[in-house]
């Protein structure tokens, strides 16, 4: 074998090498983009059998059966709406994680921040009413002339004197 | 100053009664308590179920009769309490156009097949080798039970142990849908 071809041999192998591993990584990639699309979906739905967990993170059964039927659908060519849709047909609008923005869902959105506005604005009125009257408090100098003051203050002057 | 704080005494009124009533409508509105499945009253899923005794039986083969579809396991203690109440209903039933299927899920064979043998299961009953039934029908434990018209429309989904008067109940709903649709 000459030094020639053995450059020649050895390129061809370099570059076979080197399409096994292109096709690997894009098979490695497709696979990995799976587990993420099927993670993607399972955390955006509630595990119906187990408490605030979702299909992602559960480990029951029924939880495993879901896993595997979402990454089923999406090998079929499914689009991860219509597998959600699947599983909402089945279960209903209680196995989605978040609710729905539709209908009555809609005050589950809008109330926090309607909540916020009201109790600011409660906070504000009740602020501005406990200040005024202390704003308005006139100051009433004691009269002088008051009689039954100035008999009190005798006799407070006279219950101090017997302690001293 | 009068005028401004029967104004916000009015005002925080009317915004606590507007969240009461919406609050009042979410909980008692549009939403209707009594279905137990958003499938109810819709076309049934199509099912095949690998039976115990070998053979296979699916939802095409059922047109025309009307299905108890029963979702149990051995580890399932009410599973237990229903079985009898099942078994007497089969027997009530089998001749009048009613096919019982019982379908075990989350469960090992050797387990299923010596729980039939202790609390009984007279009628046909597998399993679906594809996993797939306990999703389609959105079963969220067992026992769980649907109940199929002839027209393959499903009736009735019933959640927990059944007794012989709710099977009868059911089974008459599910047995005379027109009546009940036109009363």
């Amino acid at each position: 074998m000459t030094l020639t071809s053995t450059k020649k041999y050895t390129g061809i192998i370099t570059m076979a090498l080197t399409v096994l591993f292109l096709f690997s990584a894009a098979a490695f990639a497709t696979e990995k983009s799976l587990d993420d699309r099927v993670n993607e979906i399972a955390y955006l739905l509630m595990c119906p059998v187990c408490q605030g967990q979702s299909v992602a993170e559960s480990n029951s059964n029924l939880a495993n059966d879901m896993r595997q039927i979402i990454r089923k659908q999406l090998e079929e060519g499914k689009t991860n709406q219509e597998v959600i849709d699947y599983f909402v047909n089945s279960y209903g609008d209680s196995i989605l994680a978040s609710p729905p923005k539709k209908g009555i869902n809609w005050l589950l959105w809008v109330m926090p921040g309607v909540a916020v506005v009201l109790g600011a604005v409660g906070i504000a009125l009740f602020l501005h009413k406990s200040k005024r009257p202390e704003d308005e408090v006139e100051f009433i100098p004691a009269d002088p002339g008051d009689e039954s003051e100035s008999e009190y203050l005798k006799k407070v002057d006279e219950e101090l004197k017997k302690y001293e | 100053m009068t005028i401004v704080n029967s104004i916000i005494k009015f005002t925080v009124l009317a915004v606590i009664i507007l969240i009461l009533a919406v609050l009042g409508y979410a909980l008692f509105g549009d939403r209707d308590i009594t279905k137990t499945s958003p499938l109810v009253g819709k076309q049934s899923p199509g099912f095949t179920i690998k039976l115990y005794d070998g053979k296979r039986i699916s939802s095409e083969e059922l047109k025309g009769k009307t299905v108890l579809l029963n979702f149990w396991a051995s580890w399932c203690i009410p599973c237990r309490q229903e079985a009898p109440a099942l078994d007497e209903a089969w027997e009530k039933y089998k001749d009048r156009d009613v096919v019982f299927i019982g379908v075990n899920v989350w469960d090992d064979n050797e387990n299923a097949m010596s729980y039939m043998e202790k609390f009984g299961g007279q009628y046909p009953n597998g399993i679906d080798p594809e996993e797939e039934i306990q999703v389609n029908f959105g079963i969220g434990g067992v026992p769980e039970t649907y109940f199929i018209d002839k027209t393959g429309k499903i009736r009735d989904k019933y959640n927990g142990p059944l007794t012989g008067e709710i099977i009868d109940y059911y089974l008459d709903r599910a047995m005379n849908p027109g009546e009940e649709e036109t009363s």
